[in-house]
């Protein structure tokens, strides 16, 4: 066989039965391998678009995303969505067509150096010299993007060694997994354990980590032995049963009053798969001020990165937080969250006839069929999303924390939709996000994904147009939008129905058409562009000190 | 410069593989995590199997924030953080 034809038997030997991407010259070897192969390949409009995809694919199901884009400007198209792998620790392979190597180095028709472009946003990436070296290389492209801290690998492959003929030789995969084993922390154990005896006001803060180590029985078995508050990161929302009573919600910029406010007041912060990351500390010193840190998590350049952990263990949390489950009384402490809770929950009466995004989206999570998985892009709509749906699983929620890349949600909505057929696709966007790959449209098209879109439209680029407001003497620097086309007519060019909404007694009746009828669906809610997004810790105050929008709110 | 006086060096030798990509990451990784790079020598191992790096970098950082970055790169091998010669560097 060829090495192009190589590529895609790997492809098979690792499960891989969906593949995004777009051809070009250089990657046209492995596409005619593509062509009437069992792996199904689906075209996107835009490599960017492939990339998400790919992205969305990986979170909604727990595989690898595979996406595949031809050399210069295709490979350079997909670096967005490998820097938003990285920043999410998703696991991605990508594969891109280089020039040959006779040529390499001299500036040959699209060619660009993609190896040394995409280092910085990838876990690793691979040249590969020889056809002899390609098995090789894919297997540990694939091993390293799932291994440790996931995250994207590129596999550069010049068009020589896809047409140079190679055998294939079978792997012969050992199955047996070795256990977790956390027997070489035995004194972090303990004195982990001594932390969560002595504490009064211990706290759970659960990042995305803890799903990604397959970890949320045990996570909900450690919060219900010890009778532990929790917070929850973007990333790490619906990790926490519904039924928990002392789970508080998000925390950080756009957290809820509760969480943030607990999580200042505790005296133990038990760090389990998260970072510290500014939207979710505010102020560093000011964090948490109080606590003593445990922070569990399976990457060392995360421990003391930006918050020193008294004690730090760096392993596998499916291991570690049944060993830790140590009971507490903290009687006094749960009253008290409890009662923070009570006391900050959110509000949803609001003035006049016009739709409220929150409202709209909590109703929207009520109806739609259970297992949805929801995708958004990023603004304003992003953080109601997360403020105000709810979801039994991370893998139902896929948003872009770390990179915040607007144009995520659609074909991250794809992806998720080809990963998991039998479960709904929910997309929520903003008119300014939904713009930026607004050609997955086809993509939806081609292959009747059956995608319900939703269009928060505000006719702005709301979140920035809220920080002009707030922190930039409401100077309207190029956020206006309100000359946006009509959605409804766009999705009708990619045949995809549509209606449109602009007053709350729509809404019901709008969610239920969307989800009775079969196919894709665009439904455009056109809010009010005042409405803001609260509570919001101010850049540079501590998480205590959020501003809340509350002449709007009291009645 | 306050900060200055409280700047360290530090130097670090590291075995990585016997691929030119493994020193862009390594530069690449000082620059990113605000490591000013103060000396840089290589060679490869006599089989070619490897290149042994000696790196000195100053910073006002700990040095651990380095060393765990520069440990994840797939083509190092191993790293090792010479203590004795970590210094405090007088302005
Ligand atoms: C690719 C990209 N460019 C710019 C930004 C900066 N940005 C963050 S939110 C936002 C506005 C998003 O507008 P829209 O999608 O309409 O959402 P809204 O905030 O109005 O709900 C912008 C421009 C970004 N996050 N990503
Ligand atoms: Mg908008």
């Amino acid at each position: 066989m060829t090495g192009a034809e190589l590529v895609v038997k790997l492809l098979t030997e690792h499960g891989v039965h969906s593949v995004f991407g777009y051809p070009g010259g250089a990657i046209m070897p492995i596409y005619d391998a593509l062509y009437q192969s069992p792996v199904k390949h689906y075209l996107c409009r835009h490599e960017q678009g492939g990339g998400f995809s790919a992205i969305g694919y990986a979170r909604a199901s727990g595989q690898t995303g595979v996406c595949l884009a031809t050399s210069g400007p295709g490979a350079t198209n997909l670096i967005t969505a490998l820097a938003d792998a990285l920043l999410d620790s998703v696991p991605v392979v990508a594969i891109t067509g280089q020039v040959s190597q006779a040529v390499a180095g001299t500036d040959a028709f699209q060619e660009v150096d993609v190896l040394g472009l995409s280092l910085t946003c990838t876990k690793h990436s691979f040249y590969v010299r020889d056809v002899a070296d390609l098995a090789a290389t894919l297997r540990e492209a694939f091993l390293l993007a799932q291994s440790g801290r996931p995250g994207p690998v590129l596999v550069d492959i010049p068009k020589d060694v896809q047409l140079a003929p190679v055998d294939y030789q079978p792997l012969h995969l050992t199955t047996a997994t070795a256990a977790p084993d956390c027997s070489g922390l035995a004194t972090q154990i303990a004195a982990a354990r001594t932390l969560l005896q002595q504490a009064q006001k211990p706290m759970a803060y659960i990042g995305g980590g803890v799903h990604m180590a397959d970890a949320l029985p045990e996570l909900n078995a450690f919060l219900t032995a010890t009778g532990m508050p929790s917070v929850t990161t973007l990333k790490a929302m619906g990790s926490v049963e519904k039924a928990n009573p002392l789970y508080l919600g998000m925390l950080g910029m756009h957290g809820t009053q509760a969480a943030n406010i607990a999580v200042q007041q505790t005296d133990l912060l038990v760090c389990l798969g998260a970072r510290f990351d500014d939207r979710v500390t505010g102020n560093l010193k000011k964090f948490a001020p109080e606590a003593k840190v445990i922070h569990i998590d399976i990457d060392p350049a995360e421990i003391n990165k930006l918050r020193a952990a008294d004690v730090a263990m760096l392993g596998d949390l499916k291991a570690l937080l049944p060993v830790m489950a140590v009971a507490g009384d903290y009687s006094a402490w749960q009253a008290h969250c409890s009662a923070l809770k009570q006391q900050h929950g959110w509000r949803y009466d609001h003035p006049g006839e016009r739709i409220f995004a929150p409202l709209l989206l909590k109703q929207l999570s009520e109806r739609m069929p259970d297992n949805s998985v929801v995708s958004c892009d990023v603004g304003q709509h992003q953080m109601w999303v997360a403020q105000h749906m709810r979801f039994n699983s991370p893998r139902n929620h896929l948003s872009s924390g770390g990179l915040g890349t607007m144009g995520f949600g659609l074909p991250a909505a794809i992806g998720a939709k080809i990963s998991r057929p039998q479960d709904t696709s929910v997309l929520v966007t903003g008119d300014g996000s939904f713009m930026m790959n607004v050609q997955e449209l086809a993509t939806i098209k081609r292959f009747r994904l059956p995608v319900k879109i939703v269009v928060i439209d505000n006719q702005r680029l709301g979140m920035v147009k809220q920080w002009q407001q707030l922190f930039f003497a409401g100077r309207y620097s190029e956020t206006d939008l309100s000359d946006n086309p009509d959605f409804v007519s766009l999705a009708a060019a990619f045949a995809i129905p549509g209606h449109s909404i602009s007053h709350k007694d729509e809404v019901e009746s709008a969610l239920d058409a969307m989800f009775s009828w079969p196919g894709p669906y665009l439904l455009h809610v056109r809010i009010d562009e005042t409405d803001n997004v609260w509570p919001l810790v101010p850049p540079g105050a501590a998480n205590h000190d959020m501003m809340t929008d509350l002449p709007q709110w009291e009645e | 410069m306050s900060n200055a006086a409280k700047s360290h060096q530090h130097t670090l030798t590291i075995h990585t593989r016997h691929e030119a990509v493994a020193i862009e990451r390594l530069l690449q990784v000082t620059r990113y995590r605000g490591f000013t790079l103060a000396g840089l020598e290589l060679k490869p191992l006599a089989d070619l199997t490897g290149l042994l790096i000696t790196l000195s970098v100053v910073s006002d950082k700990p040095i651990s924030l380095l060393v765990n970055q520069l440990n994840k790169l797939y083509d190092v091998l191993d790293l090792e953080l010479h203590q004795a010669e970590a210094g405090a560097l007088r302005a």
